[in-house]
Parts: structure tokens; C-alpha cells; sequence
């Protein structure tokens, strides 16, 4: 891969992170706040605790594991011979 | 309740500290006396995922992960858990979006902090070296405020004095700091990281334990404190603290640069990719684990906060007293310090790599003076070690004026650094100009409105901190000329692709 591939590659890889992050804050919103008033509980905890708060984790390391198998792309951070 | 069973775990750990960093400077003695600073500073960017992992986590949870965020718990209940869990962002927003374009460019120019590639970016010595005052100075509010916090607790749980327990910790990770430098603070970052799961699982079981099982606590909870199962918690957690808690501890964590260094730190994209999985998992881990132990005191220390001293700092040591016999609980309080010691190691090898690398150093390369690797060396573990041992000092009976630093300095790092990096970084036409207004123009502004409380729209001034900071790079930017043809190629490659 040329240098000025791989820094493509880095932009793309920046963006989809940000839109990561965004995705976990929509997440976040919807299982937690979203679910404030469901009157659920489980051992006596509310359903917005188990949603927003262990829901979240767990879909934010589903989201990094799409990430790093989907979007981002290994390549060697050292310059090749071929890049000029 | 003061004996030595329950000094012996802490005593132990800090001892396996201080083994691993002498191993790690013998093992790294022939990369060292290559060039020291690159492996001093930067562990000569060989860090593998999980220990890249450790170390981003660790150094980002600090010892109030587990004193003041549970204490706070214990007052909001799951609002503050609902709160804190923003925090699962911040591993993988930093090393996702900095993570390799940093490291190619660091690879590039040799870089060795970020400082390095800030000066590469925009060429302005003003910039590099007031960058490093910022560093300097809040890093050192920091590390007292962390070893302050520390002490207190070791004083809480084990009956030691407040003194012995900050000489414990405090001397012995100045010195394998020291010692050890960034590769050595890394691995020792992994087992704090560990120890810090292992302490707060410990301490749940406990808990559990002496409070009857989860649900019995919990319908304590429900019964006489239903406000703590409400997001808002009949407010007491408003919406405004909320997005600020997005902002100060989510978004803006991207650029503080004791995160951002780690970037130029890895060995290969495989290792990133890892790290950001494993970070993740880790630091969603801790920030539940220790908050929900806040939460769940509530059924252990069932009176009122004045009845425990008054201040919520009491809580977590009042919890690991109340639920577990002395040696339990001297295990448990390795989490904890570790939290602490994790922290100030990064901490501190970032502020000696500032004073010497960036500013001492570049100070006689400007007089076309260089210096041998041998003479880095020396100034290198004295630059290290004197710090350590100020921030150690002034622990002892820490003046006024470091809580307001230590107040302003997580926000003002942000400040400092956040459009300086990502327009640098990402956006070819962002010069000088921009970029020194942003800095200092961000931090006068976050610091003033921290001063005088003002806030907007109810928001933490971190708000107001890093929108004004955009503003002045837009206005600064558009009074400087694009930094030449040479910089742009390394920083911005795809430009120049016909």
C-alpha cells in the first residue's frame, strides 16, 4: 500500500469512529433514558439500569469488534520501498 | 486496626511493581544505549495489543474511578452509574481516530511525543513550549491531587498514617518510574489494570455477602430510596449534567495527550486493532463494576452522609471496612492504588519527556547544540525523578492553589489540545496562527470561566472551553499562510497523490 493510500485509510478509518461514537450516544439515549419509564424490573432493577448501563457496554464492544473486523484494514506503519 | 497483615498485599504489589521495572530496564539496556530517549519515552513503539490496551485504560481511570465516582453513587444511585458508562467511548474514539495517522507520522519524523509532532505540524516553537507548560503544569496538579486521594484512603482502610501510606506508593512509583520508563510504566499499567477488576470483584463479593445477595440490597434500595432508580434521580441528576459528562469525560478525552502518546506507541496495526476491542471491554468493566459498588453501599451504609463524616469520599473506604476483615481488605485497596500509581506513571514520564524532550532539548538543537545519548540518559532519570519526588513533597501538605489547578486541569488539557490535534491532524489548511490562539486563547477562556463560574445553558465550562477554542483557531487560521510543501507531504500524503 503507497503512504498516501494508507493515510486514506486512516481518514476513513477516523470517520467511521466518529459515526461509531455517534451510534453508541444514540444507543446509550434509547436504552436508558428511552426506557425510563417501562415499569420492567429484574432483581428489582429497573430495565433503563440493565439497557442503558450494561446494554451500552456491551454494544459498544460489539461496535469495536465491526470496526476492527469490517473497516479497519492492517497495513505496515513503516515505509514500504515502494512508496515514491 | 492498625497491622502489618493488612500493609502486606499493598506491600507485596508495589514490590512486583518495582521487580518488573528493573527487569524491563535490563532487558531494554541495549535499546537504551542505542537511543535512549525513543525507548525511555516511548518504549521504541514495540507495545503489543493487550498491553496498549492496559495502559490507555489504566492510565485513564485514576483513583476517582473508585473513591469519588462510588462515593457519588451512593447520593444519585443509577443515575450516576447511567452517567459514568459514557466512558465505554473513550479507548476507542482516541486510538480510532488518532491511533494510526499519528502513528505513521510519528514514524516518519521520529517523533517520540506529541508534542514532536505538533512542532513538526506547525512549525512554531511558541506553540511547542507553551504546550509543554500546559502539560507540565496540570500533569504535576494531577498527580498530587491522585496521590492525595490515595493516601487518604490507605489511611481510612488500613489505620497507617497518612504519611507512611503516601511514602509507601508515593516514593516506590516515582522510582520504578523512573527506572522503568515507558515500556516498564506500561506493563506495570497492565497489572494495576488487573488488579483494579480483581479488587473491585473482591470487594463485590463482599458486598454482597454482608449486604444478603444483590436483589435483598437492591430492594432496599427500592423500598427507601426509589429516587435512585430514576435517570433524573428526582433531580438530583440533571439533563445538563449529562451532556457536560459527555463532553468532559466522553468526546473530549480524544485529545488529552497522556492518551494520544499511547498512539505513537504501538507495534503494528494488528496491536491497535486489538487494543481498541480489549480497551473497551476493560474500561466498561471497571467503570461498571466500581460505580455499581457505589450504588449498591447504599444497603451497607444505610444512615446519612453526616453520620460518615461528611463527605462522600468516606464511602468506598467505609464499604471495604464494613464488609471484609483486615487482610481482604488490604487486598482490595491494591485496585484502587493501583488506579493511582497507573495514573501518575504516565503522568509523570509524560512531564519529564516535555521538560526534556521538547523543551530542553530542542532549546540546544536551536544553538545547533546536540546532546549524547549518554548525557539524554542522566537528564532523562533526573528530570524523572526530581518531579516525582516535588509532586511526592507537596502531598505531603498540598497548598490551596493545587486543587484549583488540579480543578482546571482535565478540562484545560482538553482545551488545550482538542482542535489543535484534530484540525492538524485532519485538515491540511490549519496553521500556526490557529492553532497557538486555539491553545492559549481556549485555555485563558475554560480557566476564566472555571474561575468565575460561569456556565451556559447550565452546561460544565468545558462547553464554553472548547466552542470559543474553535472559534479563535477559525480566526487565528484565516491570519496565517498553509505551512510549506514539505510538512504537508508528511502529514498530508493523499494531497499529492496525481
Amino acid at each position: 500500500m503507497k503512504r498516501s493510500e494508507k493515510f486514506r485509510q486512516a481518514n476513513r478509518e477516523a470517520k467511521a469512529t466518529v459515526l461509531a461514537t455517534v451510534a453508541v450516544i444514540a444507543f446509550w439515549w434509547v436504552a436508558g433514558f428511552g426506557l425510563a419509564d417501562v415499569d420492567v424490573s429484574y432483581l428489582h432493577t429497573p430495565l433503563w439500569v440493565w439497557g442503558g448501563c450494561l446494554g451500552t457496554w456491551i454494544f459498544a464492544i460489539l461496535v469495536t469488534l465491526y470496526l476492527t473486523r469490517c473497516v479497519f484494514v492492517d497495513f505496515d506503519l513503516d515505509d514500504e520501498e515502494d512508496t515514491k | 486496626m492498625s497491622s502489618f497483615i493488612n500493609l502486606l498485599p499493598v506491600l507485596a504489589f508495589l514490590v512486583l511493581m518495582l521487580g518488573i521495572s528493573v527487569y524491563v530496564q535490563k532487558a531494554s539496556a541495549d535499546d537504551r544505549q542505542k537511543n535512549f530517549a525513543k525507548d525511555y519515552f516511548i518504549g521504541g513503539r514495540t507495545l503489543g495489543g493487550f498491553v496498549l490496551a492496559m495502559t490507555t485504560a489504566a492510565t485513564y481511570s485514576s483513583v476517582s474511578t473508585f473513591v469519588g465516582g462510588p462515593g457519588m453513587a451512593w447520593i444519585i444511585g443509577y443515575g450516576w452509574l447511567y452517567m459514568a458508562i459514557v466512558q465505554v467511548v473513550v479507548i476507542f474514539l482516541v486510538l480510532g481516530v488518532f491511533g494510526k495517522k499519528i502513528a505513521l507520522i510519528a514514524r516518519k519524523i521520529d517523533a517520540v511525543t506529541v508534542i514532536d509532532v505538533l512542532r513538526a505540524r506547525y512549525k512554531s516553537n511558541f506553540l511547542a513550549n507553551f504546550a509543554a507548560i500546559v502539560i507540565v503544569g496540570f500533569f504535576c496538579a494531577t498527580m498530587v491531587a491522585q496521590f492525595v486521594g490515595a493516601a487518604k484512603l490507605f489511611e481510612a482502610v488500613t489505620g497507617y498514617s497518612y504519611l507512611t501510606g503516601l511514602s509507601l506508593f508515593g516514593l516506590i512509583v516515582v522510582f520504578y518510574t523512573t527506572i522503568g520508563g515507558f515500556k516498564g510504566v506500561a506493563i506495570t499499567d497492565s497489572f494495576c489494570a488487573i488488579a483494579m477488576i480483581l479488587g473491585m470483584c473482591l470487594l463485590f463479593g463482599a458486598m454482597m455477602e454482608t449486604g444478603g445477595g444483590f436483589d435483598n440490597i437492591m430492594k432496599h434500595i427500592s423500598t427507601n430510596h426509589p429516587d435512585m432508580l430514576e435517570p433524573l434521580s428526582r433531580g438530583k441528576m440533571p439533563m445538563s449534567l449529562y451532556i457536560s459528562q459527555w463532553m468532559l469525560v466522553g468526546i473530549c478525552t480524544l485529545a488529552l495527550p497522556q492518551s494520544v502518546v499511547r498512539g505513537i506507541s504501538f507495534k503494528n496495526t494488528q496491536a491497535l486493532h486489538r487494543a481498541i476491542v480489549i480497551g473497551t471491554v476493560v474500561i466498561g468493566a471497571m467503570t461498571l463494576v466500581a460505580t455499581v459498588i457505589g450504588v449498591l453501599s447504599k444497603g451497607i451504609l444505610t444512615g446519612d452522609l453526616a453520620s460518615y463524616g461528611g463527605s462522600v469520599d468516606n464511602i468506598t473506604p467505609l464499604t471495604i471496612v464494613k464488609s471484609m476483615g483486615p487482610f481482604w481488605a488490604g487486598v482490595t485497596i491494591i485496585g484502587p492504588i493501583a488506579a493511582t500509581i497507573s495514573t501518575v506513571s504516565s503522568l509523570l514520564l509524560a512531564a519529564s519527556s516535555s521538560i526534556i524532550k521538547d523543551v530542553y532539548m530542542n532549546h540546544l538543537a536551536s544553538q545547533g547544540k546536540e546532546l549524547t545519548n549518554e548525557s539524554v540518559r542522566k537528564l532523562s532519570l533526573a528530570a524523572t525523578v526530581i518531579l516525582g519526588l516535588a509532586v511526592y513533597m507537596i502531598a505531603i501538605t498540598p497548598p490551596s492553589v493545587i486543587w484549583i489547578i488540579n480543578m482546571f486541569a482535565f478540562g484545560g488539557l482538553q482545551t488545550a489540545f482538542f482542535w489543535v490535534l484534530i484540525f492538524g491532524l485532519f485538515w491540511y489548511k490549519a496553521n500556526k496562527n490557529g492553532a497557538i490562539a486555539a491553545m492559549v486563547g481556549g485555555v485563558l477562556v475554560y480557566c476564566g470561566s472555571m474561575a468565575m463560574k460561569i456556565k451556559v445553558l447550565d452546561l460544565h465550562q468545558i462547553v464554553i472551553g472548547i466552542g470559543l477554542s474553535l472559534l479563535f483557531f477559525l480566526i487565528g487560521n484565516s491570519f496565517g499562510e498553509t505551512v510549506d510543501d514539505e510538512t504537508l507531504e508528511i502529514f498530508f500524503p493523499e494531497k499529492f497523490d496525481k
